[in-house]
């Protein structure tokens, strides 16, 4: 019997891609990579070393030499905010991404076990979701000590949890699927059940969300280092440029507005991209 | 056509704990429970179909996931090929999944949608060593054919497949694996009837073929009157008859498989359907 039908419409009925691309994501896409360029080129496009001084020029307004103008000590702000957003989205691209690694499989595993472990890991995230989130940073930097690698490691601390608590109730509902049962039934290992079938088909919704964290990891990392406890002098980071021109913020209003502007910017650029894939993700849904 | 035993399974019983109330948790009594399927024994043989039908709720899909411990059962035996599938664990207890496989009801929601149909396949033979399975196309192929689909049909995904399609891929995948024993747990249910004529043709074929054995469940008479050698009626959790469809459906001996044949919207096509075939 050589079923002729079927034969016919698997020829015949290839569905036509799905409309993946919507405006938001473009522009979302075109910001982001526009600055993410910006950042990777810094040592060719900024015009001075970020950590030049240069007092004869201090406090320069925007000029030819200076696009930006200069801080108190004349150092070129457009040259430090290139560098500034280059360690910027360094550190907050690791935090936010090993964050969700981390929860993303912790969050699976405690799905897919079950029982104590996952009675064990639920109650683990909910504490830290119950603490504050910055009080906690704050707490894991006092421990460790402030820089960069406190800031890091307090928001990975604090930011996997949400992610296991994601990828935990998607893994619940993925567990009662007949696909994941016949990967019991057909003799698959636990890791292959859980890594080649559970997870390609519950990350999306982590993805998505991470967008929302790079946004918060972003303005937690500006504000930390507006602090004093991030990025420590004289490296250049978007929060301590602004935090260096508080003091002149009626006299040289460059020094704190263009980085500020810079880190909206940034942020305006990733939630359209959040928001674009959101939209194009329901035309995917069957993916 | 049937040969020797090979699956035997006794006094098979799953008892779901119904909830205590208060006063039985704080007085440590057992929860009331329920036996979804209460000591149920039966026999296949190679080549041979055995239909299991009954109402819902009569225990069917559980005694069916219960012989490859999908759900764990709680008293009785099950004996393939002289293993003790019970006492199994680990790489065994995997061994012996692959060769008893199982085709679910939904073809929607049995495949992984993000793999492709011969990336499916294909991982099914290579978990388990099956000879071919090192090389992909010939292998996916093979088994493709084995299904009465097209090679071309490796490279898509489920969601551009039809029901019946897909639940052909989901056969294949099975049969990868190599099995002796094939369980159809309402393998043909969500199907529309034409498409469930085809995929019970292409059963009897695989039986013919393969020498499978095959635990057909399913609730509509019709599809069992159409392939099964023998038939089980089970209710509330029991068997309450089995033997030789042609027997059972032209003259029922339990009071609930009169029930149940007569509830049947053509009980007579039934009995007609089961006799003999004129040579």
């Amino acid at each position: 019997m050589l079923d002729l039908e079927s034969r016919a419409r698997i020829v015949g009925r290839r569905l036509r891609p799905r409309r993946l691309y919507n405006w938001e994501l473009s522009a979302g896409l075109t910001i982001v990579g526009l600055l993410l360029l910006a950042a990777l080129l810094a040592p060719y496009l900024a015009p001075y070393q970020p950590n030049q001084v240069s007092v004869l020029d201090s406090l320069q307004p925007p000029s030819w030499h200076h696009w930006m103008g200069t801080d108190f000590v004349g150092r070129d702000v457009w040259s430090r905010v290139l560098y500034g957003l280059r360690i910027d989205m360094l550190v907050v691209a690791v935090i936010t991404y090993l964050g969700l690694i981390v929860g993303v499989v912790v969050g699976t595993v405690a799905g897919y076990v079950g029982g104590w472990l996952d009675a064990i890991i639920g109650r683990l995230a909910d504490t830290v979701i119950a603490f504050p989130f910055i009080v906690l940073v704050l707490a894991v930097i006092a421990i460790v000590g402030p820089g960069l690698k406190g800031v890091a490691i307090g928001v990975i601390i604090a930011g996997w949890a949400l992610y296991a608590r994601l990828a935990r109730s998607e893994m619940m509902v993925l567990r009662e699927q007949p696909f994941m049962m016949a990967t019991k039934a057909l003799g698959y290992s636990h890791l292959r059940a859980i890594f080649r079938h559970a997870l390609p088909n519950l990350v999306r919704t982590s993805l998505v969300y991470s967008t929302v964290d790079v946004v918060v990891n972003m303005l937690v990392l500006a504000g930390m280092s507006y602090l004093g406890l991030g990025q420590q002098a004289p490296g250049a980071d978007l929060g301590s440029i602004i935090a260096s021109g508080q003091g002149y913020l009626l006299s040289a209003w460059w020094i704190t507005t263009i980085p500020g502007a810079v880190l909206v910017l940034f942020g305006f650029g990733v939630s359209l991209i959040g928001d674009g894939v959101t939209r194009g993700g329901l035309a995917m849904e069957a993916l | 056509m049937t040969g020797e035993s090979m699956l035997q399974v006794r006094d098979l019983t799953k008892r779901f704990v119904l909830r205590r109330s208060v006063g039985e948790w704080v007085r440590r009594q057992p929860g009331e429970t329920h036996a979804a399927v209460n000591a149920v024994s039966f026999d296949l043989a190679r080549g041979e179909i055995l239909g299991l039908a009954g109402g819902s709720g009569s225990g069917k899909t559980t005694l069916a996931r219960m012989l490859i411990r999908l759900v764990e059962p709680d008293d009785g035996s099950i004996v393939l090929g002289g293993l003790d599938v019970r006492a199994l664990r680990g790489h065994d207890l995997r061994e012996v999944r692959r060769r008893m496989q199982m085709v679910f009801q939904d073809p929607y929601s049995s495949l992984n949608p993000r793999l492709s149909v011969g990336a499916a396949i294909h991982e099914a033979g290579r978990v388990h060593h099956q000879p071919g399975s090192e090389d992909a196309g010939p292998f996916v192929a093979r088994l493709l054919d084995l299904v009465r689909l097209p090679a071309a049909a490796a490279a898509r995904h489920p969601r551009e497949l039809s029901g019946g399609q897909r639940q052909r891929v989901a056969v294949a995948r099975a049969l990868a694996v190599g099995p002796e024993v094939l369980i159809a747990d309402e393998a043909v249910s969500a199907l529309d009837v034409s498409i469930q004529t085809q995929l019970l043709n292409l059963f009897l074929d695989l039986r013919d073929e393969l020498g499978l054995a095959m635990l057909f469940v399913a609730h509509q008479l019709s599809v069992i009157a159409e392939v099964c050698d023998r038939v089980a009626i089970m209710h509330l959790g029991e068997i309450v008859e089995i033997g030789p469809t042609a027997e059972v459906f032209h003259s029922p001996q339990a009071p609930y498989t009169r029930t149940l044949l007569a509830a049947h919207p053509r009980p007579m096509a039934l009995a007609d359907a089961t006799d003999p075939e004129p040579t």
